[in-house]
């Protein structure tokens, strides 16, 4: 008898705790429907790519010393660097320069070890095409710089989280000169001089 | 006791002052209440389409539809347009015959169900004397539909998801009914005029779900299950079963499961607001504020707030019943097949029982309380 009613008191416990977490989920459900969205309205408004953003990589030939460091870093040897060995100059002559960006994974390697910086990451993110041939990217398409967000008239620029004044969790409507918080790396080299 | 407007006897009244017989007053007043309810019915599934849509975005710090009119009010429309002008796809080996009975055999019953809700003393399309009784025959129709259609598409997964939606059903059925039977023996009526008017007279603290938690919690719990609410969605686990027994449907048909489930689950919110909130009953007795104020309770003024009110009230206990089930749909995840079956079996049904014998000891001991 003691038995039974042990297991009777253990389930009505249980229930009982279960019944509370259900309440602790609802409250923090919700909380949330006083929140901010955080919705970014897309073709209209767009986030400020971040310094570090690893968008679409940008190429310059004139600096390519065609020493394929990029091919042997990059995790599948994607980019295709055409050469040809000039006797004359006793030089590598670079023709062409390509990567498909269908199969990058913008790892950033490449960017990383180029000895002559010929390769930089730029904050361009919109990639889509209608065939996946069109995203093998030649060095004259890797050579264009992409729009800005903050430069496109159609679009309103919203900063990212971090780039907000301090206690600012709203990005609309930010007052033209409002300084992100902490200090700029601009400011720190004035500091450090 | 105040027995408010009676539209009907006014009308029928004023028909046969104009010289019309009785009984064709009463045919001409007949088809206008069932109108009104059809068109509320359909009205009340845009809004909580649309509440859906909003509550669910604000939960998950979206916006949600925002275009669509103002504030994205018309979304449900388009939505209803969009399923009206699309192809109506019979699959090839699936059998037409029951695949087309199978969503109306789910619907009819849910609009059905309209009947006895009640909006007012005299605002119910009629007021039949086992109410609460016809809505849970009713209610228990509609897995039929739901096993039909899921074994006429021809589709292992429209057969699981029906199979899974008469097996929710079923078991969800008797703690329902159980739970009913206790309100039911408090009011010695089943018909939802009286379950209300048992509940009225003190306000806010006359209203049963201070006598029943209990049965309020498991009528609301079977509830969800059979409108396959959110933790209790199994039929239609999108993860598992594609859609469940809607998979095949497209167009209207389609149109009208997903029809059916909302006006199901405004037609719950509103008999838990009827069996347990107290219906039209205003949260403050209407009668002691007529005192206060001075006014005659039969001031007509008087009369047409208090039915107005007594509407307001009825939706709005609804609705909000309806938001808290949003909100349970974002909280909890969705119970595993055996789970389900586990908190039916072993848990409500138990549950209620006890709860409905514990009624029926009180209504011996306290009769004043427990309606004797």
């Amino acid at each position: 008898m003691l038995k039974f009613l042990k297991q009777v008191s253990d389930y009505t416990k249980e229930t009982v705790q279960a019944a509370k977490y259900i309440g602790q989920g609802l409250a923090v459900t919700f909380d949330h429907m006083q929140r901010r969205p955080v919705t970014v309205q897309y073709p209209y408004e767009k986030l400020i790519p971040s310094e570090r953003f690893r968008g679409r990589i940008h190429f310059e030939f004139d600096k390519c010393i065609s020493c394929e460091v990029c091919v042997r870093v990059c995790p599948i040897n994607l980019p295709v660097v055409d050469w040809e060995f000039n006797p004359e100059t006793k030089k590598k002559k670079l023709n062409h320069y390509s990567i498909d960006f269908g199969v990058c994974i913008f790892c950033g390697n490449c960017v990383e070890y180029c000895p002559t910086n010929c390769l930089s990451m730029t904050e361009e993110y919109e990639l889509a095409a209608y065939d996946r041939h069109e995203l093998n990217y030649d060095s004259v398409a890797l050579g264009r710089l992409p729009y800005k967000v903050t430069e496109d008239p159609m679009v309103t620029p919203l900063r990212e989280f971090a780039y907000l004044p301090k206690g600012v969790i709203e990005p609309h409507g930010l007052p033209a000169g409002a300084k992100r918080a902490g200090s700029r790396p601009e400011d720190m080299v004035e500091t450090e001089k | 006791m105040n027995s408010g407007i009676d539209l009907q006897d006014v009308f029928i009244q004023s028909l046969t002052d104009l010289g019309l017989p009785t009984g064709a007053a009463k045919a001409i007043w007949m088809p206008l209440p069932m109108l009104l309810m059809l068109v509320s019915a359909t009205v009340g599934v845009l809004v909580v389409v649309w509440l859906e849509r909003k509550i669910s975005a604000a939960a998950q710090q979206r916006i949600g539809p925002e275009y669509i009119g103002p504030l994205g009010v018309l979304a449900p429309v388009a939505d209803g347009l969009k399923l009206v002008f699309k192809e109506d796809v019979v699959p090839a080996n699936s059998d037409a015959l029951l695949f087309t009975l199978g969503p109306v055999i789910v619907v009819i019953p849910v609009f059905l169900s309209y009947l006895i809700v009640p909006f007012g003393q005299n605002l119910v399309v009629t007021d039949v004397g086992m109410g609460v009784f016809l809505w849970i025959a009713l209610s228990s129709v509609a897995p039929i539909g739901l096993l039909m259609s899921g074994y006429a598409s021809n589709n292992k997964y429209s057969l699981l998801g029906g199979l899974r939606a008469a097996a929710q059903s079923i078991s969800y059925e008797i703690p329902l009914a159980l739970s009913v039977l206790a309100i039911a023996m408090m009011s010695n009526s089943l018909s939802t005029i009286d379950i209300v008017q048992q509940q009225s007279g003190y306000g806010i603290l006359g209203w049963n779900i201070w006598r029943q938690p209990v049965g309020f919690v498991i009528f609301w719990i079977a509830a969800l299950a059979e409108c396959e609410r959110m933790p209790f969605d199994l039929p239609e686990a999108e993860e598992e079963l594609v859609a469940g027994y809607q998979t095949e449907y497209s167009g209207m048909k389609f149109a009208l499961f997903y029809l059916g489930s909302y006006v199901n689950l405004v037609l719950s919110a509103l008999l838990v607001a009827v069996l347990y909130l107290g219906g039209w009953d205003f949260p403050i007795p209407l009668t002691l504020v007529a005192d206060v104020l001075g006014i005659d309770e039969f001031n007509p003024v008087f009369q047409i707030i208090t039915a107005s009110l007594g509407i307001t009230m009825t939706v709005l206990k609804a609705y909000l019943l309806v938001f808290l089930a949003i909100l349970l749909r974002w909280t909890v995840p969705r119970v595993r097949i055996d789970q389900l079956l586990d908190l039916g079996w072993k848990f409500l049904l138990p549950i209620s029982l006890v709860n409905l014998l514990l009624t029926a000891a009180l209504k011996l001991a306290f009769p004043f309380a427990f309606g004797g």
